[in-house]
């Protein structure tokens, strides 16, 4: 076993002169970083202001005695991350246990911070996302249900978060409900953009492609503030809430990408799929549903998880129209006097907390195509 | 006037496809030059030339794959719109024309994401309206008639060559066709799966399919055809009859294709 790690070390950081130069130099620093960073972690960070203002971090302004709202948000969100998860990943053992531990982890620190309520149902939300995984994967005839029950399940999100009013939204919360809005409006819009640009109807073609194209070319921020602005210059007494209008702006720029995706999806079926579905007499729309999407969104649906962490990452750009997403709700805490030097416990909890769903995304789009790379053969 | 007055009509059979002075181009390809063919209900006919003869083409007209710029082309009582009809939208003939007529290609074309059984099923559900557990049905004696009932649930990525023309002729099949056409069926097959897909084309000739195919099997076009077409150019340079084409070509052109294909 020392050998080993012995041969290892000799053959990855001292096989020759210049690679011992460089470890000799690079172990040390980064050993030293490490040590300096953990020493502050462990011994010199303050960490209650974590703690006290994990509410605000979390949901923003949301009213604390409605907070029981966002609970179920968190809960319908495990299950629906679970669900999707059971479409792609197997629950092995090895898996299982890594997830179990990080809610364990999580649940805990969450019991250990804001008491043995909190610590509960964060647990219990990780054990419905964990069993919702194993029933996904376990029943071919739950996995049908995936795709209407995660529909079902942000409408419920919005059906129970709604009543105190949108504009009370915010934190954490904000950000991945809006992350998994646009996502989901974005699929059909993109698609109907894409066969849009490949119609046999000029017209349609032209605004289809000049759309695409114009949202390409353009930065996201300018479309969300666009839209935020003239959505109440067309329709003055509707008075929409900041945050679907955020939204709108979101689906619509993201939606030109979606477009772009499906359309390399589709460019990479055969014509000869076309051709034998059109001489069994399929009409158009058959030949697009059954034949040509399904195969050209296999190809596309790792680019589209992909995106979904573009959007989560794009969502800080909301404070622009005076929303409160997670990031913002972390500035905001440092603008209280009370806490002014508590800017780096901030940001490293910001900075862990992106990395922890961001990484989750990115593993999820990896296995995803692992394994549709496999079913397809 | 062309030689073809003279060559021997469709027997005494009522035609199933009439086609009368076609003319298609790629661009400012002429690819077919004037073609006059009549094929017959029941008839097997075979279509032989040397590559880029136009004798795919020929056979993706009778189906709409190919559109056609001008002349006359009917199929089973319904006339084939042309290029110009499609572009302005006139193509509710081709659809009838489509349910009628089956196709089997070169690179089987299976649809990857089925089973075999679902390939097979897909089209009388769609287009037929058929039930599933009824299509489902049919599709498995189907299977079972290529001989592959054991294979219905597996994926065409699961099965040989061989195995998916026959779920592909299987498919095409599945839609009640009045007439198949087969567009060189063995030519992306390993030589020892050739004939297992003849066998089941033989089989279909037996219980009187009208087909047309286009195919470089001489000894098979010599067993199962009824009439040969000989296409050079764009042009039917000669239709007769397996023993007239093969053993008495009448045009130097012909004598010379089938030495080069025949010597082997």
């Amino acid at each position: 076993m020392n050998a080993a790690a012995l041969r290892w070390a000799h053959r990855n950081l001292f096989a020759k002169p210049f690679d011992t130069a460089l470890s000799l130099i690079v172990i040390p620093v980064l050993a030293w970083v490490l040590y300096a960073f953990a020493v502050w972690v462990l011994a010199e960070a303050r960490w209650e202001v974590i703690g006290g203002s994990l509410k605000v971090l979390m949901t923003g302004i949301y009213p604390a005695e409605q907070l029981w709202r966002a609970w179920f948000a968190l809960a319908m969100l495990c299950a629906m991350f679970g669900a999707g998860l059971g479409l792609s990943v197997r629950p092995g053992r090895t898996a299982l246990t890594v997830v179990a531990l990080a809610g364990a982890v999580v649940a805990a620190s969450a019991a250990a911070v804001v008491g043995a309520g909190a610590g509960a149902l964060t647990a219990g939300s990780a054990a419905l996302g964990i069993a919702a995984w194993v029933g996904v994967h376990r029943s071919a005839s739950a996995r049908r249900l995936v795709l209407p029950g995660l529909l079902a399940g942000v409408v419920a999100i919005f059906a129970v978060l709604s009543p105190p009013g949108f504009e009370l939204w915010g934190g954490l919360l904000l950000s991945v409900v809006l992350t998994i809005t646009v996502s989901i409006l974005t699929v059909p819009f993109g698609i109907l953009l894409a066969l849009g640009r490949q119609s046999r109807i000029a017209s349609l073609r032209v605004i289809c492609t000049a759309y695409i194209e114009t949202m390409r070319s353009v930065p996201l921020i300018l479309v969300v503030y666009w839209i935020w602005i003239i959505v109440p210059l067309l329709a003055p007494d509707a008075s929409i809430p900041s945050l679907l209008r955020g939204m709108a702006g979101y689906a619509l720029f993201f939606a030109a990408y979606v477009a772009e995706y499906v359309r390399s999806g589709l460019q990479a079926v055969p014509k000869g799929q076309v051709e034998a579905a059109r001489s069994l007499g399929m009409s158009s729309w058959t030949v697009n549903v059954d034949i040509v999407l399904p195969q050209a969104l296999r190809v596309v649906v790792p680019s589209l998880v992909g995106q979904i962490l573009d959007i989560f990452n794009g969502a800080t750009l909301v404070f622009i129209i005076g929303l409160t997403d997670f990031l913002r709700a972390g500035q905001m805490i440092l603008a209280d006097p009370q806490n002014s030097g508590r800017t780096y416990e901030i940001y490293v909890f910001l900075f862990a907390v992106y990395f922890a769903i961001g990484g989750a995304i990115t593993f999820a789009s990896r296995r995803l195509e692992a394994h549709l790379a496999r079913g397809s053969r | 006037m062309s030689a073809i007055q003279n060559l021997p009509a469709a027997s005494s059979r009522e035609a199933i496809v009439s086609i009368a002075r076609l003319n298609k181009s790629f661009g400012s390809f002429h690819v077919l030059k004037d073609v006059d063919l009549d094929v017959g209900r029941g008839e097997v006919l075979v279509v032989i030339g040397a590559s880029g003869s136009g004798k795919s083409t020929l056979i993706r007209c009778v189906n709409g794959l190919e559109m056609y710029q001008s002349g006359r082309l009917t199929v089973d009582g319904f006339h084939m719109p042309t290029q110009a009809d499609r572009e302005i939208g006139g193509d509710r003939e081709l659809a009838e024309i489509r349910r009628g007529v089956g196709m089997v290609f070169q690179q089987f074309n299976l649809f990857p994401h089925m089973s075999a059984l679902d390939n097979v099923a897909i089209a009388p559900i769609r287009v037929r309206g058929r039930k599933p557990d009824e299509a489902k049905a049919i599709a498995l004696r189907l299977l079972d008639r290529v001989g592959l009932r054991e294979h219905a649930h597996k994926f065409p990525g699961q099965l040989s060559g061989g195995q998916q023309q026959r779920v592909a002729i299987a498919r095409s099949l599945a839609m009640e066709p009045r007439i198949m056409l087969f567009d060189e069926p063995t030519s992306a097959l390993d030589p020892e799966m050739v004939g297992e897909v003849l066998d089941v084309m033989r089989e279909l000739a037996r219980e009187g399919m009208t087909m047309m195919i286009v195919t470089h099997e001489m000894g098979f076009a010599r067993e199962v055809a009824d009439r040969v077409v000989y296409i050079d150019h764009g042009r039917i340079l000669e239709v007769g009859s397996p023993a007239e084409i093969f053993d008495r070509p009448s045009h130097e052109r012909t004598r010379t294709f089938l030495s080069r294909v025949l010597r082997h």
